[in-house]
């Protein structure tokens, strides 16, 4: 029986760029053209098989709250991982990448695995951002880079498997280390016995 | 990035994002209603923020600069038939007061231990006096904050003794480290039974956060910070009770649960609380306890209301801990943004370091119908929703709290075990309240903790707290005997109570939410919210449960897979988005049909049967359906046979009293 790990991954990135249809496509296989903000969604999950483990994503997408730049620092709290998430036709979306990877340092854990996805690499004859650019800059940051395609079903799920490579391995299962505890979830156990 | 335009047109309006207003937001936009939220400043939360250490200097730096409303001429932006409210794009309710004092070393130097140090003290007592920054205040806009924050103390002690030393903080580390404080500027907690719990359940935003216990209460008494009895184990392993108060505290208590304790001090109810403990023939101590630190109350408290509180207090122990309260991770700053979150999952939209400037109001009907931003745009709206102190005629702020912030290199009562939150009740003419946070509920760094002071203000707040702090802690201004923890650095200032009723007449579809009052729970602001969601959509349920990441179905796709309900009332699933055609066009989202996402094939159909993880996609609408009442855990749920959840103890207490 394999141990599942629950890792939050947060996406960064200017609108249209195609956070949510990454996530959709990883944890749907599935992608739409006229994707809407996923109204609903708090976050969406799918588990993959990593070594010994089962790693269960927790996918937090921004509900549209980057838009006008107003994300809020609980979105950040506590991620594994960060996905920041360029358009390789948009230079733009790519000299905007280095203000969330700024935001990202201010705001998010210190450990946080960060991934660069170029995405929108089935458009390659419009590209405006040179890969070799991009992924310079990944290794100045120590991030994960990799060029994706959300339509084309490219390097999605490899965009994870890459994560999951770079999450460090469980330390002491045992240690509850923080004592702290969802509302959701049954009141913690206490130590002490009833009746 | 965000050089876009806001859309224009909108069924609610809501500027600032303090907890009132981000609650309205989220349940507004949660039944259909398309929400803009806005906030002035460049972070959410308002006066329920919490910053970062560095995030606090540039807001004690935004404070002392007087923001002088602009005036703008928008009469171009007029229909025939309207008027125009002018806003302030400054704050009215400011909080005032503020001093900041640095004890951090200049550089980094060995000091001794507590202990060695207080009686170092002892000797030199004079030692830092004349070193203590004036206390300014920022209204004078004299001084910046910054020329005080780097006047620098040199502590008493300074011979570097190399026997139990410990590495002093200075300010340069502080800074360093900085990002890891979350400061709030509102000290409170949340009652483990009160209405911001509820409300979290129900609505599913609770997801976005987690909480710690605060394990222990205290008070100090006699110059002693002793640990409040909180539970009956804790009781009976007291060693400030004697076995015969033991006895008379379990029975007073219980007969506070009883359903005809009115009866028993039917004669009592509007006289202070102590003539009926005295009557009651408790002991001082208990009077103690039961008046400060369980009632949280003052001796002349009318005994009624003294009852309700301690039921209150009664009925919150055990649900989640030993103590009544739970205080949320990074910060109660978080549960605003989680409101917001909850808003814009649910298609609001969000918008900060952006002012409305104006109203727009129809003549006839003398209704809102738009506001005008700080871009000139006009935004319509049926519904307009604003923080306090929007107004220019708003007047002065009748009730004030008195706040200090204090960081700390230790616990006032420190202990082998685990690092711990506390609650500190102070008697004194204005009860002080204080809550010392420890590292690991992610406010402080590790070496340090965070202590929030709290009364109702009757001087400045450096007049009303200081002397607690310098009975508490080491400060160049304190001398006591005993060690205690040292003042790294401290802010005092009063923030205002919520403002009642501003502006007059105003508009019948604009409402005011008011700013946080001085009390230690949330039910005031909560209340507040359902009433202004109410007035706005009469009828609507408040803040209906959210899906469940795993029911979240993308429509179209296996229709047969029904989605589960993650909610326990069955009306829930009509306004459930996505799954039903009509709810999904009463959602603000231009393509409704793209809503949600399937998670069928998952495996985890349910984080909590980790057993049973290979549920086929078929089997998980009932699945989610008994996980629900595993999340939903409301009093009924603590009826499973004999659980850590001691709902069930209170009613087997007599038999401690028999033991
Ligand atoms: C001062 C005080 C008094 C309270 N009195 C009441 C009350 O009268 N009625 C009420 O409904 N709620 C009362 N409460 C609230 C009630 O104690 C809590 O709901 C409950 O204690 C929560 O803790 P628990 O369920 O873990 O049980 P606890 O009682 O904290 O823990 C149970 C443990 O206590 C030990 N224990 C229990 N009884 C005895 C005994 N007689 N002698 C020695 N050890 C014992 C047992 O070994 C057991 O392991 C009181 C709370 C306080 C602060
Ligand atoms: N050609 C192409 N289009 C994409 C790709 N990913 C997303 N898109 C499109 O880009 C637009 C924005 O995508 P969306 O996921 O909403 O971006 P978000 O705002 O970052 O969440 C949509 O029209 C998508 O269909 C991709 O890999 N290739
Ligand atoms: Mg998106």
């Amino acid at each position: 029986n394999m141990a599942i790990r629950e890792l939050k991954v947060c996406l960064l990135g200017d609108t249209g760029v195609g956070k949510s249809s990454i996530v959709c496509r990883f944890v749907q296989d599935h992608f739409d053209h006229n994707i809407s903000p996923t109204i609903g969604a708090s976050f969406l999950t799918k588990t993959v098989p990593f070594g010994q483990e089962l790693h269960k994503y927790l996918i937090w997408d921004t509900a549209g709250q980057e838009r006008f730049h107003s994300l809020a620092p609980m979105y950040y709290r506590g991620s594994a991982a960060a996905v920041v998430v360029y358009d390789i036709t948009k230079l733009d979306s790519f000299q905007t990448l280095k203000k969330w990877v700024k935001e990202l340092k201010e705001h998010g854990p210190e450990d946080i695995v960060v991934a660069i996805a170029g995405n929108k690499n089935d458009l390659g004859d419009i590209r405006e951002v040179p890969m070799k650019e991009a992924k310079e800059f990944a290794e100045s940051i120590a991030a994960i880079f990799i060029e994706t395609s959300a339509r084309n079903a490219v390097n999605v799920e490899e965009l994870f498997q890459k994560i999951s490579k770079q999450i460090p391995p469980l330390q002491n299962p045992d240690v509850e280390s923080n004592e702290s505890f969802k509302l959701t979830q049954q009141p913690p156990p206490s130590t002490r016995r009833c009746c | 990035m965000a050089s876009e335009q806001l859309p224009s047109e909108f069924d609610v309006v809501i500027l600032g994002t303090g907890l009132v207003e981000s609650v309205v937001a989220a349940a507004c936009s949660r039944v259909g209603q398309r929400v803009l939220h806005l906030d002035r400043r460049s972070y959410y939360a308002g006066k329920w923020a919490s910053f970062t250490f560095n995030g606090l200097l540039s807001w004690i730096e935004e404070q002392s600069k007087i923001t002088a409303s602009e005036e703008h001429d928008w009469s171009s932006q007029l229909e025939d038939g309207e008027d125009l409210i002018g806003l302030t794009t400054g704050d009215v309710s400011q909080v005032t007061n503020l001093q900041v004092f640095n004890y951090t070393s200049e550089e980094e130097e060995q000091v001794p231990s507590l202990e060695e140090e207080a009686k170092e003290d002892e000797e030199e007592d004079e030692g830092g006096a004349d070193q203590t920054p004036a206390g300014e205040t920022q209204e004078e806009g004299a001084p910046s904050s910054e020329s005080e924050v780097k006047e620098e103390i040199n502590t008493p002690a300074q011979k570097s003794q190399p026997e139990k030393s410990k590495k002093r903080l200075t300010y340069a580390e502080l800074l360093k480290e900085g990002r890891r404080f979350n400061i709030d500027l509102v000290s409170k907690l949340l009652y483990s039974r009160g209405a911001l719990i509820d409300l979290l359940i129900k609505s599913n935003v609770s997801r976005y956060a987690e909480f710690k216990n605060v394990i222990r209460i205290l008070t100090c008494r006699h110059g002693n910070i002793e640990q409040v009895p909180c539970s009956r184990s804790d009781v009976f392993s007291s060693k400030l009770l004697s076995v015969v108060e033991k006895r008379m505290l379990m029975r007073f208590l219980t007969s506070c649960l009883d359903r005809d304790t009115p009866l028993l001090y039917q004669d009592f109810a509007e006289r202070p609380y102590l003539e009926f403990l005295q009557y009651q023939k408790l002991s001082e101590n208990l009077q103690h306890f039961l008046i400060h630190s369980i009632a949280m109350t003052t001796p002349d408290t009318p005994t009624a209301a003294a009852l309700a509180a301690t039921q209150h207090f009664l009925k919150c122990l055990g649900r989640y801990g030993n103590t009544p309260f739970l205080f949320p991770l990074y910060g109660l700053g978080e549960i605003p943004q989680c409101f917001c979150r909850m808003c814009a999952v649910f298609g609001g939209i969000y918008c900060l370091r952006h002012s409305v400037h104006a109203l727009v109001v129809d003549k006839c009907s003398s209704r809102c119908k738009a506001v005008i931003d700080s871009t000139g745009q006009r935004i319509s709206c049926s519904h307009l929703v604003l923080e306090e102190g929007c107004f220019t005629q708003t007047a002065p702020p009748t009730r004030c709290v008195s706040r200090a912030v204090l960081i700390t290199d230790g616990s006032v009562l420190p202990t082998e075990a685990e690092q711990q939150v506390s609650i500190v009740t102070i008697p004194s003419e204005s009860p002080v309240r204080m809550v010392e946070l420890c590292p690991s509920s992610m406010t402080c760094i590790p070496g340090t903790h965070l202590v929030h002071l709290t009364c109702q203000s009757v001087g400045s707040a450096f007049e009303d707290l200081s002397p607690v702090v310098n009975r508490m802690f080491r400060t160049p201004d304190s001398d006591h005997p005993e060690p205690r923890p040292e003042v790294l650095w401290c802010l005092y200032f009063n923030m205002p109570e919520g403002l009642e009723s501003e502006g007059g007449e105003l508009p019948p579809n604009v409402s005011v939410c008011l700013g946080p009052d001085g009390s230690l729970g949330h039910d005031g602001a909560i209340a507040q919210a359902e009433l202004i969601f109410q007035k706005i959509l009469p009828g609507e349920e408040f803040c209906p449960p959210g899906p469940a990441p795993e029911d979240i179905l993308y429509q179209g796709e296996e229709p047969d897979a029904s989605p589960a309900q993650p909610g326990e009332e069955p009306e829930a699933s009509s306004s459930q988005p996505g799954e039903e055609p009509e709810a999904s066009s009463s959602q603000p989202g231009e393509e409704p049909d793209t809503g949600t996402s399937n998670q069928g094939e998952e495996p985890e159909a349910s984080s909590s049967h980790q057993g049973e993880a290979e549920a086929s996609p078929t089997c998980k609408g009932e699945e989610s359906e008994t996980s629900p009442s595993q999340q939903g855990e409301e009093p009924d749920a603590s009826s499973s046979p004999c659980t850590e959840d001691s709902d069930t103890c209170p009613n087997q207490l007599e038999d401690g009293t028999q033991g």
